[in-house]
């Protein structure tokens, strides 16, 4: 009977570690993301004053940070499940971008970044979470 | 019994409190005083709650516009009994299943199936109005339902056969007024008629100088819930709810409901744990039949003494897609 069940169980473990390698090397994938330069030069209507910070770190503790993290390193509890890379809010790469930029990316969404404008239907709201981004900054 | 007392003094302080909070701090939450005053856009406040429900009552959220939500509500059986039934884990439960749609912003539109009496309910939700500073102090969303029992030999409360499809019919209505008082603390009353179709009874008087009937429930029952949400972080909340009868029958008088949990909430799901009395996951049947007191009373009818601490074990999980 110990016979019968070790094929099966072998086969379960190699396809659960090949998997997992996969979706290792896919991990490793970042593509670029082009943004048009109408949203790129887009203005962040939202002053940023500690009321907007606060609202923005509420809008992400809800709808970001099980990818992105609690500081936007990337290392969100689902973070590991992804195909695609959560990147790291604190570096330059992602600090060096735009107001706009980043509020398109949020708004629009790709792969399994999803698109939020439907979801946070005011846009003042996601401009606030561009404003909490900031204080991620290392 | 003594802590359900004060717990019960308190609630009846929660009314109160939100009518203060009114008149004294109509203000937005997070406005700052000693900044100077500049012309900014003064926008509704958010959040009040983070779901629709809270526990066995709607809240004033209404989800925005092209929101899909699917809810699985269960209920287990009381926790009295112990190990014997794995405190109410393992006794008969109660479920609902349900799916909303906001085809316009401000209006919930919303089908469900419960187990028990295989009650079908279709609902409308409206929101009047929504608290925004120096504008509305309070959010007043408007609830309607109908419910249909489809079960092959439906009975009432006290077994009577139904005997017309009419009396399947139950209905409720609230009016829910809620105040978001502090950006964790969010209060709401919400007074609500319930109304069943067909009651039981017998004449009393039956001849050529007229009819008189006696009837052991009236049709039509008001209540009024208190509910209040504090939370502890971003997506954990502190919930407590109460309601309260106020119509009284001449027997067959529902008891209050006493409940209280937490709530987690992610991006697209709202995950509520909690203990109260209310089982039939119907607000016009909690609200007219509920039998569990959280408190000890005396049963009018028999003036026999009765233990409260009826609480049962609970959860509802919803879940949203944006389309």
């Amino acid at each position: 009977m110990k016979k019968k069940f070790a094929i099966p169980v072998i086969l379960f473990i190699a396809g659960f570690l090949t998997l997992g390698m996969l979706s290792g090397f896919i991990n490793l994938e970042q593509k670029p993301w082009p943004v048009p330069d109408a949203a790129k030069n887009k203005k962040n209507p939202v002053a940023s004053n500690p009321e907007s910070i606060a609202a923005g770190k509420a809008l992400w503790s809800t709808h970001c940070k099980s990818c992105h993290g609690t500081k936007g390193l990337g290392d969100g509890s689902k973070a590991a499940q992804l195909k695609t890379e959560p990147g790291d809010f604190s570096k330059a790469v992602v600090q060096s971008q735009t107001d706009g930029a980043l509020f398109y990316k949020t708004s629009e969404g790709r792969d399994d970044m999803p698109s939020f404008k439907k979801k946070i239907s005011d846009a003042d709201d996601i401009w606030s979470i561009i404003n909490f981004m900031r204080t991620l900054k290392k | 019994m003594k802590k359900f007392l004060i717990i019960k003094n308190l609630l009846a302080l929660l009314p109160l409190a939100l009518l203060l909070s009114i008149t004294t701090n109509a203000q937005d939450s997070t406005a700052n005083d000693s900044e100077p005053e500049t012309p900014k856009k003064v926008k509704p406040v958010k959040n009040t709650f983070q779901s629709v429900w809270i526990i066995d009552n709607q809240t004033v959220m209404v989800p925005v516009k092209k929101t899909l939500e699917m809810d699985i509500m269960h209920r287990f059986g009381t926790v009295n009994k112990g190990y014997e039934d794995f405190w109410g884990f393992f006794a008969p439960s109660n479920i609902r299943l349900g799916m909303n749609y906001s085809p316009i912003d401000r209006l919930n539109l919303g089908i469900g199936i419960t187990k028990s009496n295989m009650l079908w309910d279709v609902s409308a939700k409206y929101s009047i109005i929504t608290q925004t500073p120096k504008k509305y102090p309070v959010s007043i969303t408007w609830y309607s339902n109908a419910a249909y029992d489809t079960r092959k030999e439906p009975t009432i409360y006290d077994g009577s056969n139904i005997k017309h499809s009419s009396d399947r019919f139950s209905y409720f209505h609230q009016l829910i007024i809620a105040r978001k008082i502090t950006d964790k603390l969010s209060l709401q009353a919400s007074p609500g008629i319930s109304h069943q179709n067909a009651v039981s009874g017998y004449f009393t008087k039956n001849d050529s100088t007229g009819q008189e009937i006696y009837r052991s429930m009236k049709n039509t029952h008001l209540s009024i819930a208190i509910s209040g949400r504090y939370k502890l972080t971003e997506v954990t909340s502190l919930m407590i709810n109460y309601d309260q009868p106020i119509t009284k029958h001449p027997e067959y008088n529902p008891n209050p409901n006493l409940s209280f949990g937490v709530e987690f909430n992610t991006s697209s799901h709202s995950f509520q744990l909690f203990l109260g009395n209310y089982f039939f996951l119907s607000p016009q049947r909690n609200n007219l039949y509920n039998t569990n007191n959280p408190f000890d009373y005396t049963d009018n009818a028999t003036g026999e003494k009765k233990d409260g601490g009826k609480f049962l074990i609970g959860f509802n999980i919803t879940r949203l897609w944006n389309y």
